[in-house]
């Protein structure tokens, strides 16, 4: 599905990913781990086009996407959705659910995904016409990752949906998270809270200084001894249970 | 002699018809600052260049004076987006679009101004020209004569600020408008294309200036020099409203016109620039980001 | 600027050799430098007049066989500028003779300039009559003084208007100086106080909130003393206001300037002025100039402007034609004294203006304020082929206003 080989990039002057080989098969989800400043994020932003490519390509469902315009790669469909603070707060909470269907004309299918939408998101619908300003920090992250479902993308890139919430939200959405790969989108999830993340993933990548340290099957990561030492500290909670596999 | 209330309501009426089109103007100067985080100086000479558009079209092309004010709007429209293409994103090639190229674009726009005052020199000659509308006779409330034309320029501005509001609010493009205006990187995202878009929003905020030029020309007739002090007035307007605010801009534009006729009318007629300029002082310093204004809080 | 300069050089080494050739008496240039008000599509082609007829001068041999160099420049009505120009004029381009300004507000400052350097200045348009109050031996006013025009004004208004008056006063200074002559007449000749006063900004465009005072204040006539396009506003807002066209409405001096009636069109209809010079003149002289002003400017109904810079071309020519000239790098001084008493001695110069022009030497308003004569003019059409009419022709005595 995503495919991305030497990708090298960075702001002005300064190179921040330094060869970034990475995968995203149909259908799995996929955990890109790291702590902060590590080169998670400029990845995501290489990869929108928001960043231009220095070195390297990324394809996308066999055509590559490096040196598109941004707004070109989302009608591919692949699809960002950052952090819960990047909601426009000025707008009802339906007005940032239609933006992210702006690529999109056929009106019978934006309803049917908006009705997804707050079929995954109860608590959407309750708020459809407030600001999204008034929303709580988990149901804004709800709307941002509600407003990405609604450019029917193929592939879903997720920046960390977990940064700042309670436990108790951060279980909620990663379970939906898992249904919408159900339902047949590919993810790529961007995460610091690794064990959390590496529960939900099939594969994993550890991201270090701009390049990739570790990777592997979840499971396998879960348990190495590297991994849990550098990463997990502690023991493993065993909350994999509240997840709905 | 007991108070002429009569004639207060007349002085607030006639602020009211002038405040409305600084509104208008500093609709756009508020449009193109959130959109595209510049305030941008030649503004006031796109109002007058729009309202020598509408005095061609209606007094020498002999067009009935709604379709000179539409078509004036279009042409200023197509006057700032090329503009905007040619000379201003220019400056964003370094990088950081127009957040960055700030200083270079407020020195850009000041020389844009000069160029284009220079134009319409060359075009129209110093000059105040007459912009006859044959309107007929004013409308009679009690004691005050209201000319048709200031009429008008409510009507006018009335339908042009709801046409925007349901433009804005209702329509696709509009709500990609906002989207570029409040927050560029994550427009990206969503897919809109927003080079398109501040091209866009340079051309509205530029065909509202027109407007308002046409609106104007029949009341103060047209003139090269008549944009400077245009732009002065809008952006007192702006900045009372709450830059960056759209409903701001037109309370700020109508409370400007209703203090400075006010100030003519009870205070001292000398000097009727300084009310407008005085209010922006005041609120400045008590509520200094604008009545209007809201800064957008967001919960973590 | 770089034509400036290169003027300037020019001028030097004609200086220069002026010395080297002095014996053999060859004709030198006649230095004039003029600083006008070249804004307005009018003020261009004042000043154009002025040159082109300084031109002709020259193609018919010129003034005692001497060649005019005239320097224009363009002060934008603007005081600062104004003096700049007068100052490079006397001093850089050493010039015999300074012409300017059009504006009262640049016109008084340079008289300070010309009276200090010595140099002989000719007043083509300002009426303000500071100007020749200041008492420089320098200045001479071609136009009428505003103490004349105010007189004639006051005498018509209160004889056949009504005494009691509204004003409408922009801030510049010939405006302002029209507006007081004018309250200050009505008083002494009628004895009446203004019934209301607006100062306004010079170049206001909103004059809603005093026309709805006018209004309600019930007077006979409106004084709208302003620059021209400002009036031609103020009477469009003076209609739209509903004061019915029984209130007369009066303008200053600059009411004569055709944006007047171009601009305010219908709203023009009956505005009356005191004017130097009536286009609806029928003496033969002033038909021929209004044929010349067709021709040459495409302007039908020549403002007193245009007959003022044709009248002062023609002093000068008079004056320079009786001065005795010597044209080299040390006469400089001698020669500006000696053009500056054949001005003085300019007597009943008969031209465009409604009356005769006479000059003394004395430095005071009496001898320095040549022109007595003022016509009043109305506009009995408006719009793009206005038309006027005479409704008197008055020529006040010398002391008047004083």
């Amino acid at each position: 599905m995503l495919k991305v080989s030497g990708l090298t990039t960075g702001y002005g002057k300064i190179q921040i990913l330094r060869g970034i080989d990475l995968e995203v098969p149909k259908g799995e989800i996929v955990a890109l781990l790291g702590g902060n400043g590590t080169g998670k994020s400029t990845l995501l932003k290489a990869l929108s086009g928001l960043l231009p490519v220095w070195d390297g390509t990324i394809e996308f469902n066999g055509q590559p996407i490096h040196g598109l315009p941004p707004h070109t790669i989302v009608r591919a469909g692949l699809t960002q959705v950052t952090q819960g603070k990047d909601s426009y707060p000025a707008m009802t909470v339906e007005e940032n659910l239609k933006l992210g269907a702006y690529t999109r004309s056929d009106k019978a299918g934006i309803a049917d995904d908006l009705d997804r939408v707050y079929e995954y998101f109860p608590r959407l619908l309750e708020r459809r016409k407030q600001l999204s300003a008034t929303l709580s920090g988990g149901e804004v992250q709800m709307l941002v990752i509600g407003r990405g479902l609604m450019a029917s993308p193929k592939l879903l890139m997720l920046d960390e949906p977990s940064a700042a919430l309670a436990p108790k939200i951060v279980m909620e959405i990663f379970s939906i998270i898992n249904r919408i790969r159900k339902s047949g989108i590919s993810i790529l999830v961007v995460e610091q809270n690794v064990r959390m993340a590496l529960l939900l993933a099939g594969y994993g990548y550890i991201i270090r200084d701009g390049v990739i340290l570790i990777e592997g099957k979840a499971r396998d990561m879960i348990n190495d001894p590297d991994v849990k030492n550098s990463f997990l500290g502690g023991t493993v909670a065993n909350t994999s249970r509240d997840i709905k596999a | 002699m007991g108070f002429d209330y009569s004639s207060l309501f007349a002085f607030i009426l006639f602020g009211l018809t002038i405040g409305v089109v600084y509104g208008i103007v500093a609709l756009g100067i508020s449009l193109i600052y959130s959109g595209l985080d510049i305030v941008h100086f030649a503004h006031g000479e796109i109002y007058m260049f729009g309202a020598f558009f509408g005095l061609v079209f209606s007094n020498q092309w002999g067009l009935p004076y709604p379709v000179a004010f539409v078509l004036a709007m279009l042409c200023a429209a197509v006057l700032g987006m090329i503009i905007e293409r040619v000379f201003y994103r220019r400056l964003t090639k370094g990088g950081g679009g127009y957040t960055v190229a700030g200083m270079g674009m407020i020195i850009c726009g000041f020389g844009m101004s000069i160029v284009l005052m220079n134009i319409a020199f060359l075009i129209w000659g110093a000059g105040a020209e007459p912009f006859h509308v044959d309107l007929g006779m004013p409308f009679q409330i009690g004691d005050i004569t209201l000319p048709k034309s200031y009429a008008l320029t409510a009507v006018f501005a009335v339908t042009l600020m709801t046409v925007l509001h349901y433009f804005l609010k209702r329509t696709k493009i509009g709500l990609a408008i906002r989207a570029v205006a409040a927050n560029k990187d994550i427009a990206y995202l969503m897919g809109i294309n927003v080079p398109l878009m501040i091209s866009l929003i340079f051309g509205l905020a530029c065909g509202l200036a027109a407007g308002a030029g046409v609106l104007i020309g029949p009341m103060q007739s047209v003139q090269v020099e008549m944009g400077y002090l245009m732009l002065m007035k809008a952006f007192a307007a702006a900045v009372v409203g709450g830059f960056g605010s759209l409903p701001g801009a037109i309370a700020g534009g109508i409370l400007v016109g209703i203090t400075e006729n006010l100030g003519a009318a009870y205070i001292s007629p000398n000097h009727k620039d300084i009310y407008a300029f005085l209010l922006l002082i005041l609120v400045l310093m008590f509520k200094p980001s604008g009545l209007f204004g809201v800064v957008a809080r967001v919960k973590a | 600027m770089s034509k400036l300069n290169k003027t300037g050089t020019v001028l030097g080494l004609a200086a220069v050799m002026g010395v080297t050739l002095s014996t053999f008496a060859l004709a030198a240039d006649i230095r004039i430098g003029i600083t006008m008000r070249m804004i307005s599509e009018n003020g261009q082609k004042y000043g154009q007049m002025v040159m082109d007829e300084f031109d002709m001068i020259n193609k018919a041999g010129g003034i005692n066989g001497n060649m005019i160099k005239a320097t224009l420049m363009n002060d934008e009505c603007k005081s600062d500028k104004g003096v700049a120009n007068a100052v490079k004029l006397v001093a850089q381009e050493k010039v015999h003779l300074l012409i300017g300004s059009s504006c009262s507000s640049v016109t008084l400052p340079i008289v300070d300039v010309t009276s200090k350097a010595g140099v002989p200045q000719l007043v083509p348009h300002s009426t303000n009559d500071k100007i020749t109050k200041k008492g420089s031996a320098w200045v001479f006013r071609v136009p009428v003084s505003g103490r004349y025009y105010a007189g004639v004004n006051a005498k018509y208004v209160g004889e056949n208007i009504g005494k009691k008056i509204a004003y409408l006063c922009a801030a510049d200074a010939a405006s302002q100086n029209d507006c007081e002559a004018m309250q200050a007449q009505m008083k002494a000749q009628h004895g009446v106080e203004p019934a209301y006063t607006a100062q306004v900004q010079e170049k206001e465009v909103d004059f809603r909130t005093h026309m709805q005072k006018i209004k309600n204040a019930n007077v006979d006539g409106i004084m709208i003393a302003a620059l021209a396009e400002t009036m031609a506003r103020a009477l469009i807002q003076s209609y739209e206001a509903g004061i019915p066209a029984s209130v007369r409405r009066i303008g200053s001096s600059s009411a004569s300037n055709s944006p007047v009636p171009k601009i305010a069109g219908d709203a023009a209809k009956g505005v009356f002025f005191a004017a130097a010079y009536a286009a609806a003149d029928t003496r033969p002289i002033a038909r021929m100039f209004n044929e010349i002003v067709k021709s040459r400017y495409g302007i039908n109904s020549p403002d007193h402007d245009f007959s003022q810079a044709y009248d002062l071309v023609r002093i000068a020519e008079i004056a320079l034609g009786n001065a005795d000239l010597k044209l080299d790098s040390a006469s400089l001084a001698a020669d500006r004294t000696a053009i500056r008493d054949a001005i003085a001695g300019v007597k009943g110069y008969q031209g465009l203006a409604s009356g005769p022009i006479s000059f003394c030497a004395e430095a005071t308003p009496q001898c320095r304020d040549g022109n007595r004569t003022a016509v009043l003019i109305a506009y009995s059409k408006g719009g793009e082929n206005y038309k006027t009419e005479v409704l008197a022709r008055v020529t006040m005595p010398i002391d008047f206003g004083l």
